[in-house]
């Protein structure tokens, strides 16, 4: 039964959202189906984690052809790599169909789409099947934007698309190149990941394509210099989408650069990741220092999730499998973390109707609950021991140690920036004085306690028992560095041989 | 039986014209009536050419015409795409024709003339048939565009358009005529080996292909003769410049593919010039595009950027195998989209397309969500968003271009598509996140309705199901 399960995760939401596009039904009936198929996305998605073996390869595999005469496949299947990320965009979603109670019916509609989407650009497996659901996926996000979004939503929306699109436009035609070097090399067309990786680039083409690679991702992820379109449409962006944006679509651009940059890309990843980690770093303390200034908390956290993104791109970019590991972990952490920070922010904007730091105060003797909530989730996103957030940043900046101390120990002393912040946030909006706006905060009903409780659990459980999920990814990412690393230990190889008096070379 | 068969598509529409021409003579028939005569005329053209298929090249009934029409798989999608855009225009004029009453019966006759003289100009192989052919659909567009002879920019319009369409067509008759003089034949298939037998006359030869690329640039809308374009489209009836847009363009595009792929030498030779020509097409057509406010001029200047796409597909083909799948395929997804926005505007624009500019058309998913949601598909589909039609097409010409060495045309494409985002998201935007300020009335019949919906579905199955390759 569980032959179709990729599919139908991806399509059931597509085709659902479509239905309420196209059929005129009530706001409540569209909340209700969509909470219900958001919910058999879940279920299907707890079934898969559990029934995953992690053993490094890909499973539930679907694999048919499409079009033939260019060897493009409809190809589906989850791994290591894949399925931390394909279980954050399961769980997260039933969330805010309970939480938003007053949208409208193309809000929901909206969100099913984009969580299809993304299902199928997480597990796809052949690149054009990925591109094409990476393009989809921006559509909703568009439109939810500028439909839904904020008083200046429409220069942000304008921002985050056609950056996006540029960048994606830049993939395609890289994406292509890679296809056509195939072609030349092996005489047949595919744009299979798996077969890719056997493909031997070099020259100028090749690192360019990597760059074009590269920039569509960093856009997404974002990667600085390329974060500026996300504080408008962070901001501007209703919550659902906000969160949906930073709590699943970031974390794609970086699933993107493991999945299909490193396989294809080996040497001129390793050639440039120092590059790279370097502007994961400076984004890092960049965007934290930014967020120190903001008075606007749903700002704030944009320049915190920008922040943390950075830290997970470097984790990426450190090419060893502690890092690797880490960074694979730390997406689901800062998803179930600073995703849910964004849903705490909208529930005070639609209860006080600002979210201006300023103007809030002393909400934790009004909501004891609320603030516990908020404190765990808050912490688990500085990193607090015990929390989720602890180990993937643990792991990474191991792992960044060991690949060039500087950036570690630029990465470890970033992190105290995202304390800084956060603790200051916490401190005026839900302690000093209470005020007539923040009097009347309502603490969470019991529906909003039970849709929380879990991720808050599963907060505490990835900190304290993170063997569990680990151990699913490990291999995946051994294998995935061991790919890379043949050729920088060949080359630890060659210079030993040259050494006098010790060569293992014949004479 | 076979010659027969191929040709059969063009006999059907040639005696649908010859039909209509002697009914509106004796004027039996109402322009309604006229209009479902043609649209069946065209279906039934389009299944023929579907039905019949084809094989390998073939020359048509090769002693008659000396080999001067030749019917092939390209041939076929050129003619498909021919009479798919007949049909569905044939569809948008329905309605739009109930609102404006400008029309007679010769109108649809004179369509049906126009896509005669496309599908003769997809068959042909030599200069002179080419000529005819290309002037038996100019006379017949010219003649649409000033349509409505009451309405003054239209009468600019087709002003406009004969004079430099005259010029352009002066333009291939001069360059047939050098081509003669220094190969000594008009036939492509000789021309091609007079130029790698070396024994053509290399100046006379040059000239004589330059002339001819210059009324096919022309006709195709492309840099520097690009500057017509937006002046007729704006002033010829919306389903008129809906077929100008993507009928003429295929048959303007098969031709010049024909041309072309026939001598790699001819090919390799003009290689530099078409790169040039299509990287200013496209950047040049972005630039007029961006600073439209009319829909019609917008969408006018998107096909000079069309143009530009397609030229580097011309750029791409390899000499020794062609099968122009690339051209064949981005014509069609290009022809599906562009004809849906014109038949949605065809119903919306209201009496005297009083809704022409971006502004009007604020809001209008507030009052009539599904037209506003066909129209953001074609408009995805144009800017080449997956899982649209567009996107395949441009996925094979950067395949096409890639595979062929031209990496740096494909950059460049992707460049080109990055900017016209912002026109096509423009319209979406207006569309969708403002207030409606106007109420949007239904006009004409619910045929351009349903003409509007098959081309969304079009545009999918087109995307989905790629058959051409």
């Amino acid at each position: 039964m569980f032959e179709y399960a990729l599919s139908v995760m991806i399509f059931l939401p597509i085709l659902a959202g479509l239905a309420m596009l196209l059929f005129p039904i009530s706001r409540g009936a569209s909340r209700i189906a969509g909470m219900i198929v958001s919910l058999v996305v879940l279920l299907m998605g707890i079934e898969l984690f559990l029934g995953f073996s992690g053993t490094g390869g890909m499973q539930y595999l679907e694999n048919r052809p499409w079009i033939e005469s260019l060897g493009i496949r409809y190809g589906l299947g989850v791994d290591g790599i894949s399925l931390l990320v394909l279980m954050t965009s399961a769980v997260l979603f039933p969330m805010v169909f309970s939480i938003f109670t007053t949208r409208k019916k193309g809000y929901y509609a909206n969100l099913l789409i984009a969580q299809g989407s993304m299902i199928g650009a997480i597990c796809a497996t052949d690149l054009v099947l990925f591109y094409i659901f990476w393009e989809i996926m921006l559509l909703p996000i568009f439109f939810m934007i500028g439909i839904y979004g904020g008083p200046k939503r429409l220069p942000a929306t304008l921002k985050i698309t056609i950056y996006t699109i540029a960048g994606s436009l830049l993939m395609l035609a890289a994406l292509v190149y890679v296809g056509v070097s195939y072609h030349n090399q092996f005489g047949a067309w595919t744009f299979d990941i798996v077969q890719l990786g056997a493909l031997n680039l070099g020259g100028g083409f090749a690192v360019l394509a990597f760059f074009m690679f590269m920039a569509a991702f960093a856009i997404k992820i974002p990667l600085f210099p390329f974060h500026t379109w996300l504080p408008d449409a962070y901001t501007e962006a209703p919550t659902a989408t906000t969160f949906v944006l930073s709590a699943i679509m970031a974390k794609i651009g970086v699933y993107g650069v493991i999945r299909f940059v490193v396989p294809v890309f080996e040497i001129e990843f390793a050639r440039f990741a120092i590059l790279f980690s370097l502007a994961g770093v400076v984004g890092m303390m960049y965007c934290g220092l930014a967020a120190i200034a903001q008075k606007d908390m749903k700002r704030m956290l944009a320049f915190s999730s920008a922040s943390h993104m950075g830290i997970i791109a470097v984790g990426v970019f450190c090419m060893n499998v502690q890092a690797l590991t880490g960074s694979l972990f730390q997406i689901a952490a800062h998803a179930t973390s600073t995703g849910v920070l964004f849903l705490f922010v909208g529930l005070m904007e639609e209860r006080m109707g600002s979210r201006d730091i300023g103007d809030l105060g002393g909400i934790a003797y009004r909501a004891p609950i609320f603030a516990t909530f908020f404190a765990i989730a808050m912490l688990a996103s500085v990193g607090l021991p015990g929390t989720s957030g602890f180990i993937g940043e643990f792991l990474i900046i191991l792992g960044a140690v060991k690949f060039n101390g500087f950036i570690g120990f630029l990465a470890g002393t970033s992190l105290i920036i995202g304390v800084c912040y956060m603790l200051w946030m916490f401190q005026r909006v839900f302690f000093e004085k209470t005020n007539e706006r923040t009097l009347q905060f309502a603490d969470l009903k019991v529906s909003e306690v039970l849709t929380f409780l879990p991720v808050i659990v599963l907060i505490m459980a990835m900190g304290i028992f993170p063997q569990a999920f680990i151990t699913k990814i490990e291999p995946a990412a051994q294998l995935q560095v061991a790919q890379i690393f043949p050729t920088t230990q060949s080359d630890v190889a060659e210079t030993t041989v040259l050494t006098p008096g010790h060569t293992n070379t014949k004479n | 039986m076979h010659d027969f068969l191929s040709f059969l598509p063009f006999l059907i529409i040639g005696a649908g014209a010859i039909l209509l021409m002697l009914l509106s003579a004796f004027e039996k028939i109402q322009v309604e009536i006229a209009s479902f005569v043609s649209m069946g005329f065209f279906g039934a053209a389009f299944f023929a050419q579907l039905l019949v298929g084809c094989g390998p090249e073939a020359s048509l009934f090769a002693k008659v015409f000396n080999g001067m029409l030749v019917s092939s798989n390209f041939t076929m999608v050129a003619g498909l795409i021919i009479l798919g855009c007949g049909f569905f225009t044939a569809v948008s004029s329905h309605s739009y024709f109930k609102v404006n009453l400008f029309c007679t019966l010769e109108f649809y006759c004179i369509m049906m003339f126009a896509a005669c003289g496309m599908l003769l100009l997809t068959m042909a192989q030599e200069l002179i048939t080419a000529f005819i052919a290309l002037e038996i659909m100019s006379l017949s567009i010219y003649i649409l565009v000033g349509y409505d002879r009451a309405n003054v920019t239209a009468t600019e319009a087709i002003l406009k358009y004969l004079i430099l369409g005259a010029f352009a067509g002066a333009f291939f008759t001069m360059g047939t005529a050098l081509i003669y003089g220094g190969a000594a034949t008009t036939k492509f298939v000789e021309i091609s080996t007079a130029i790698s037998s070396g024994s053509a006359s290399q100046p006379l030869l040059l000239a004589g292909v330059f002339f001819v690329f210059v009324a096919l640039l022309f006709k195709a809308a492309a840099f520097p003769f690009h500057a017509w374009v937006i002046d007729v489209y704006e002033g010829a009836s919306a389903p008129v410049t809906g077929f100008m847009a993507t009928a003429l363009k295929t048959a303007v595009f098969a031709v010049f593919a024909n041309f072309l792929a026939l001598s790699g030498e001819l090919h390799s030779g003009w290689i530099t010039f078409l790169f040039w020509v299509s990287v200013l097409t496209m950047f040049g057509g972005n630039l007029v595009a961006i600073g439209q406010s009319s829909l019609k001029r917008m969408l006018a200047a998107s096909g000079i950027v069309h143009s530009g796409y397609l030229l580097i597909a011309l750029v791409a083909i390899s000499a020794d195998h062609f099968t122009g799948s690339a051209i064949g395929y981005y014509l069609a997804a290009y022809a599906v989209s562009t004809l849906g926005i014109f038949a949605a505007l065809s119903y919306l624009g209201g009496e005297g397309e009083k809704r022409a500019t971006f502004d009007d058309f604020k809001g209008l998913a507030k009052v009539r969500p599904y037209s506003a949601a066909a129209i953001t598909v074609f408009l995805l589909s144009m800017a080449g968003i997956p899982p649209t039609a567009g996107f395949m097409g441009k996925f094979y010409i950067i395949t096409s271009a890639i595979s062929a060495g031209q990496t740096a045309l494909a950059v460049l494409l992707v460049v080109s598509s990055a900017f016209s985002m912002w026109y096509y998201l423009r319209l979406i935007i207006n569309m969708y996140f403002h207030e409606a300020e106007d109420s949007f009335e239904s006009i004409g019949s619910p045929l351009a309705g349903a003409g509007t919906l098959a081309l969304v579905v079009c545009v999918f199955a087109i995307g989905l199901y790629p058959i051409v390759l």
